[in-house]
């Protein structure tokens, strides 16, 4: 068992920070807004962290004192937020694809900067951020709280009022102001509330794969996570977690499969090394045949109907 | 032009002032003015193209107004946004029907129940009073709605799964349940039988009294219109042609002309 954890525990971890990703990306899906940001948030947050962690309350001791992780997630968030809504308000004004546009130039600004600033290391980054756990697996301490929360918040969202403004932007933007529903403000909420959940994935992050730099927020990786939501399932909160997991493990699998030989060595190389293109595919054939992705509201429907049954019984 | 001069008992509700939409060089709404009364019920006909609908997104603040002002109950409302005028009282239904099309019935109309529903986000999320208590409520007053057009019993149902007719009443339920004062129906009839748009009218009537709405309805259907419109506003290419009592309308020449054809 121990043994397990020590050889999977990081891909683990990576699996649950996948998962909160995708759902940072799935909010301002859900009001119909396809954003690419997570990745700048993301990669803003780690900075955050890795800059005070290795600064301001750099310290003597063995481990790194977990409230100040949780402070560091704390101000990762605030920050994250304040710069959504900034962005958020004249960005929002667009629509569909050109959103998506003016999100990936965002993340690409925020990746020039930090290689450019001081601070945040150049394109050497910042290394040697303080770890608050021994082993890789630790990290489920912060890591699956937020996770669980984060999908306790989500199911709650969908079934509640400002979820239902988010679904009714999403489908008809014009009849849902007809309805007395603000599309701006609901439409720059989701946006910053996904901003809040980048920045302080970020934030986690940064001490867990222990280096920070400029390429943690790549538009390659806002093509991830698009696949995390799409294949996983882009009409409830539960497809961007399964799709996170099972993606961020898929790389993984893909080796392991590779490295059991057997397989040409073309092909043994692709499974390795060939993951972006892998992931297009996937979304390619995801939307051509999963249009909703794997994960739909059906489940939970079918749920309700076989509790009703067997309640009738 | 005939027009009848409002009664002291009528109190206006809506006033517009020289409204004017252009396109381009193509002025849609021509320096149109009328006023509609409480509690009446305003047909608003004419040949197609004549910027009936336009007028409704005009009100309604979907597109702005290059000139003119409309006043609502005594507030000035042209420069606001659509979900401002919602929320003031004006609900609509569209000559599309924009309903949301992947959402259930009832989740169609529990969406318009928004303005009425004062939780936060956070008491929302969090499942504390009172926002337990105000979605059992809209959704018990989203189910009346649906019963008064006939559709609670398929209240599950995907909405762009219903026929043409009933996703017209769907769409005036979900109206409805923004508890407006005045309620611009666009074309409601269209797609219906006979007997089905001699159930409209009733319905119509049922609802003005019921809710005490002010109604403006867009209609083709002329006979429906006379026998269901307190005043009737005739609009051609964007001008106001004509205004006033069913029987008024019926005979005047212009009109006639325009749009009635010689019976």
């Amino acid at each position: 068992m121990a043994e397990f954890f020590s050889t999977y525990g990081s891909l683990i971890v990576s699996m649950v920070l996948g998962a909160l990703l995708g759902l940072s990306l799935y909010l301002p899906l859900m009001a119909g807004q396809l954003s690419l940001a997570s990745p700048g948030f993301y990669a803003l947050g780690g900075y955050i962290a890795a800059i005070l962690s290795t600064t301001v309350f750099k310290n003597n001791s063995d481990l790194f004192p977990i409230h100040l992780l949780l402070l560091e997630m704390l101000i990762a968030g605030v920050v994250s937020g304040l710069l959504g809504i900034a962005i958020g308000i004249p960005a929002l004004r667009l629509r569909g694809i050109y959103l998506a546009i003016a999100t990936i130039a965002f993340v690409e600004v925020l990746r020039v900067l930090s290689l450019n600033w001081e601070i945040t290391g150049g394109a050497v980054g910042i290394f040697a951020i303080p770890q608050p756990f021994q082993t890789q697996i630790e990290y489920l301490w912060v890591a699956l709280p937020l996770l669980l929360i984060s999908m306790v918040l989500f199911y709650r969202l969908e079934r509640v009022r400002i979820g239902r403004a988010f679904t009714a932007i999403r489908e008809d933007e014009l009849a849902a102001g007809a309805m007395g529903i603000n599309p701006t403000y609901y439409k720059v909420l989701a946006f910053t509330l996904g901003a809040i959940l980048a920045g302080i994935v970020g934030a986690v992050s940064a001490h867990f794969l222990n280096t920070w730099n400029a390429r943690q927020g790549t538009f390659d990786a806002s093509i991830i996570y698009l696949t995390f939501v799409l294949i996983g399932g882009s009409r409830t909160f539960l497809g961007s977690v399964v799709g996170g997991m099972v993606f961020t493990a898929l790389p993984e699998v893909l080796r392991g499969l590779a490295d059991t030989g057997g397989f040409p060595v073309w092909l043994a190389q692709f499974l390795r090394d060939g993951r972006l293109i892998i992931f297009g595919l996937l979304i390619v054939i995801g939307t051509i045949f999963f249009p909703q992705g794997l994960i739909t509201p059906e489940i939970f429907r079918v749920g309700k109907a076989k509790n009703r049954e067997r309640r009738e019984q | 032009m005939s027009q009848t001069i409002a009664t002291d008992k009528q109190q206006a509700i809506l006033t517009a002032n020289s409204l004017t939409r252009r396109f381009g060089g193509l002025v849609a709404v021509n320096n149109v003015s009328f006023t509609v009364n409480q509690h009446e019920i305003f047909g608003l006909i004419g040949p197609n193209g004549a910027g009936k609908t336009t007028l409704f997104n005009l009100i309604t603040a979907l597109i702005p107004l290059s000139s003119g002002e409309l006043i609502y109950k005594g507030q000035e409302i042209s420069q606001l946004r659509s979900h401002q005028i919602a929320s003031l009282g004006i609900a609509r239904t569209f000559q599309n029907i924009r309903l949301f099309g992947e959402l259930s019935a009832l989740e169609n109309v529990i969406i318009a129940r928004h303005l009425h529903t004062n939780s936060s986000i956070v008491t929302g999320v969090l499942g504390l009073p009172p926002a337990p208590q105000e979605e059992s409520k809209n959704r018990q007053k989203a189910l009346e709605l649906l019963e008064m057009v006939g559709l609670s019993d398929r209240a599950a149902e995907k909405s762009r799964n219903f026929a043409y007719g009933d996703q017209r009443r769907l769409e005036i339920a979900r109206a409805l349940a923004l508890e407006p004062q005045i309620l611009l129906l666009d074309e409601p009839a269209a797609g219906m039988n006979p007997s089905e748009k001699a159930q409209l009218s009733d319905f119509i009537r049922n609802i003005r009294d019921r809710f005490n709405l002010t109604i403006i309805i867009i209609e083709h259907h002329v006979p429906l219109v006379m026998g269901l419109c307190d005043r009737i506003a005739v609009l051609d290419f964007g001008q106001l042609i004509a205004l006033g009592e069913p029987s008024v309308i019926r005979n005047d020449p212009a009109v006639i002309e325009a749009y009635l054809g010689n019976e």
